[in-house]
């Protein structure tokens, strides 16, 4: 059970951070009360990693094969990173640093899948991408249906709100679905967990996270979408969604911040201005780049001290 | 539509029509008050359609306190409150403006003289048409309806056409042999009348924005 804490740390704050990307417009607009946003998005998060969390695991623990040592020094070295990107404050995506650190001691082991790896990094480039294509897609077949729509300035408020609690359930069912590879897959792979363990495990630790400590980041971080029209805010959290289920059917962990800056980027394409400033977008691509970069050099840090004790007895 | 799932929502929009309604009274007494005045002076009927004026106007602060309070708690997304409190704090400025020219009337005793009559009648008329069609703005907007950009289009003639009016009978008041300090009384008063369609205007204005912001 120590051994599985990196795990559980890694899905507490991949949880506390990352469920604002689902219900973080709704709450800081005071649209949905935080205990009803953190309710649904944690059981959602458990039930989309317990339906549909396995094929993300299975190419996760496919990229090398690892012993129980190393999955405890790769999920403490992916919670590292993390931490350490979150104190620099640049924007860290859970999914690059777990698969960073698997890079890492997958040098290490000299026993690396290039071509799961290829897939995955194709996916990274994919995410965002995909965000902005699909929030221009949804949002502009969602105007066609609002703007003929004969509902009253009420009922569209209603509904805005109902469909605002809808996406928000379905993006955390997508992160759970998606990123509960990112916290216990490791442990699959070294043959301390079944898939469905892994699942049950990963999700409830990401629902952790997200019921003790995803307050003040829903509150704050969510802010940056309701800058955008609620509508807008729809449209970026439905696009975050469907971005972040589609790289789930294909097995491949994703970030959902990167999901949701394409989706932003698709908004402020269709509506015509700027929604995120070239500032973020640097920061977003320094993080991007680096994530990974320094997961693997902390795996390989972690796993060295953790060995040194072979090195120094006689 | 989805009436059993957000009460709170239908509770306000009933209490908007309320108040628009209660609107609509405070300009039927405001208009029998002016009506009576421009016939035969302040009388005891003046009196009494100025009370109920009154009476209606502070209905309308009711009615304002309880939208304002289910608004606060948390009736309608974030966007729509702000529109609605702006909306409503700019359309209470013209009962305001009833009710200022009422009591200058009744406290500083004004009568008006034979050769203004007609004219302030035709601003009033014109004045409360702009009210009326800000009314109707209202609800086309609410109801989601077609229409607002031709009722903002005559609200503004009738603005144009009401400041025309506006400077017609204080250019008669100074070409008249009347007193400077009935000039001045009188010229006064015929500004807060110009001012009920300028206001009437200002609402149509944000109604149409606030359109222009809700389409996607």
């Amino acid at each position: 059970m120590l051994s599985l804490l990196g795990g559980i740390f890694l899905g507490w704050s991949l949880g506390a951070n990352d469920a604002s990307n689902a219900f973080g417009s709704a709450v800081s607009s005071r649209m949905v009360k935080f205990w009803t946003a953190g309710i649904l998005a944690s059981l959602f998060v458990v039930l989309g990693a317990i339906l549909e969390g396995r094929a993300g695991i299975e190419t996760l623990q496919g990229l090398t094969s690892l012993t129980l040592k190393m999955a405890v020094v790769s999920s403490v070295a992916a919670a590292v990173t993390v931490s350490l990107m979150t104190l620099l404050g640049l924007p860290v995506s859970t999914s690059q640093a777990v698969v960073g650190t698997i890079l890492g001691i997958g040098f290490l082991n000299k026993q690396l899948n290039m071509a799961g790896l290829g897939k995955v990094v194709a996916c990274w480039f994919g995410t965002p991408i995909g965000g902005l294509l699909i929030a221009i897609l949804v949002y502009r077949l969602l105007a066609v249906l609002y703007n003929r729509s004969r509902i009253d300035m009420f009922e569209s408020d209603i509904l805005l709100r109902l469909a605002l609690i809808v996406a928000g359930s379905y993006a955390a069912y997508t992160l759970g679905a998606n990123n509960v590879a990112n916290v216990t897959a490791v442990f699959v792979g070294a043959g301390q967990l079944s898939v469905f363990s892994a699942s049950v495990l990963g999700g409830l630790s990401i629902a952790l996270g997200i019921l003790t400590f995803s307050r003040g980041v829903m509150e704050t971080v969510g802010k940056k979408l309701v800058r955008l029209d609620p509508f807008s805010a729809l449209v970026v959290v439905l696009a975050e969604g469907l971005t972040v289920h589609f790289y789930t059917w294909i097995g491949v962990p994703v970030s959902t911040s990167q999901a949701v800056i394409g989706a932003v980027l698709g908004v402020g394409i269709v509506k015509g201005i700027n929604t995120v400033s070239r500032r973020t977008l640097t920061n977003i691509l320094i993080g991007w780049m680096l994530t990974p970069a320094i997961a693997s050099f902390v795996a390989v840090a972690l796993y060295f001290i953790a060995n040194l004790r072979f090195i120094i007895e006689p | 539509m989805l009436t059993f799932l957000f009460k709170k929502e239908r509770q306000l929009e009933t209490l908007i029509y309320h108040y628009i309604e209660n609107l609509g009274l405070i300009q039927k007494h405001f208009s029998k008050a002016m009506n009576i005045c421009l016939k035969e002076g302040a009388s005891d009927d003046f009196s009494f359609c100025m009370d109920q004026a009154h009476k209606f106007e502070s209905r309308a602060d009711d009615y304002r306190d309880e939208i304002n309070e289910l608004m606060y708690s948390r009736a309608l997304i974030p966007e729509s409150r702000e529109d609605i409190m702006a909306l409503l704090e700019r359309v209470d400025e013209i009962p305001r403006s009833f009710e200022q020219i009422l009591n200058m009337i009744r406290t500083q005793k004004i009568a008006f003289p034979e050769f203004l009559v007609l004219d302030i009648h035709e601003l009033l008329r014109i004045s409360m048409e702009s009210c009326d069609m800000m009314a109707k703005q209202i609800d086309v907007l609410i109801k989601k309806k077609e229409g607002i950009r031709a009722l903002m289009s005559t609200i503004d003639q009738n603005e144009s056409h009401c400041d025309h009016i506006e400077r017609r009978i204080i250019t008669k008041l100074f070409d008249s042999d009347l007193e400077p300090f009935l000039k001045l009384q009188l010229k006064e008063m015929v500004i807060v009348m110009g001012e009920i369609s300028d206001q009437a205007e200002r609402v149509s204005k944000m109604v149409n924005i606030m359109t222009m912001k809700r389409r996607v």
